[in-house]
């Protein structure tokens, strides 16, 4: 069925006179709406938060110097043991090194007695000093 | 590590044992230290400072072995803990006072 005849009116002429339908407000109108902003202004001032900010760095950087003393002192126990200790190490690789540098020395004047130039089993630089020999090798014991 | 000890019953100076010793080894044996360090100041040549070497590896033995005779039980129980923790001292502070309680520096 049509609109028209839903909801006719008496005595209607045309559809134009056909009473609205329409989604209004109710009567009286809706409540009042606040819309307008109200932002609070309570809450830390500027400071105050920089004070505190200032405050956290303050001790924390304080506590990273505490530990940083902390670890201080731990790094130099272990040096202090190392520097305790090296000399006897280095004894003992000395030791080693003498003997293995005599077997050397003769294993060249073995292989070197015949030629005509070659002076003593020690051939090094011309410094004067003494320098650790140089064959690459890092550790020959391994290779 | 099953002993310090080896067959004559010597102790046998491993890294864990020389570095929990290293206290007395840096007060009992200082003089042969710097000796031995000055002498190679001096002079690398491994076969000059022969003799100071000596003196300092007798001293550093002689020093492991009176601290084996004197408090072996401690001495063992803060080298097997350095060997346990690979030479951290931090970890092994509980052995290390009482070796310290036992042997004094």
């Amino acid at each position: 069925m049509t609109e028209a005849m839903i909801r006719k009116k008496a005595g209607m002429a045309s559809v134009k006179d056909m009473p609205v339908l329409q989604d209004g407000p109710p009567p009286g109108g809706f409540a009042p709406i606040r819309f307008a902003r109200r932002i609070p202004n309570k809450g830390p001032s500027a400071m105050a938060i920089f004070l505190a900010t200032f405050g956290a760095f303050s001790w924390g950087m304080y506590q990273v110097g505490k530990g940083n003393k902390i670890r201080r002192a731990l790094k130099e126990e272990k040096y202090a043991a190392r520097r305790a200790i090296i000399p006897m190490l280095q004894a003992e690789e000395d030791e080693r090194f003498v003997s293995e540098w005599k077997k050397y020395l003769e294993e060249e004047a073995r292989i070197m007695k015949d030629v005509p130039g070659w002076k003593v089993g020690e051939n090094v630089y011309h410094s004067g000093r003494w320098m650790p020999p140089a064959t690459g090798e890092l550790r020959p014991d391994i290779w | 590590m099953t002993s310090t000890v080896d067959t004559a019953g010597e102790p046998v100076p491993t890294s864990s044992l020389l570095m929990a010793a290293a206290k007395h080894i840096g007060t009992k044996c200082r003089g042969e230290n710097l000796a031995f360090l000055k002498c190679k100041k001096d002079d690398p040549n491994p076969e000059k400072c022969l003799d100071k070497g000596r003196q300092v590896t007798q001293c550093v033995l002689h020093l492991l072995r009176d601290l084996h005779q004197n408090c072996s039980k401690e001495l063992d129980a803060y080298a097997g803990c350095m060997y346990y923790h690979t030479n951290e001292f931090e970890l092994c502070r509980k052995e290390q006072k009482e070796f310290e309680k036992a042997c004094t520096l």
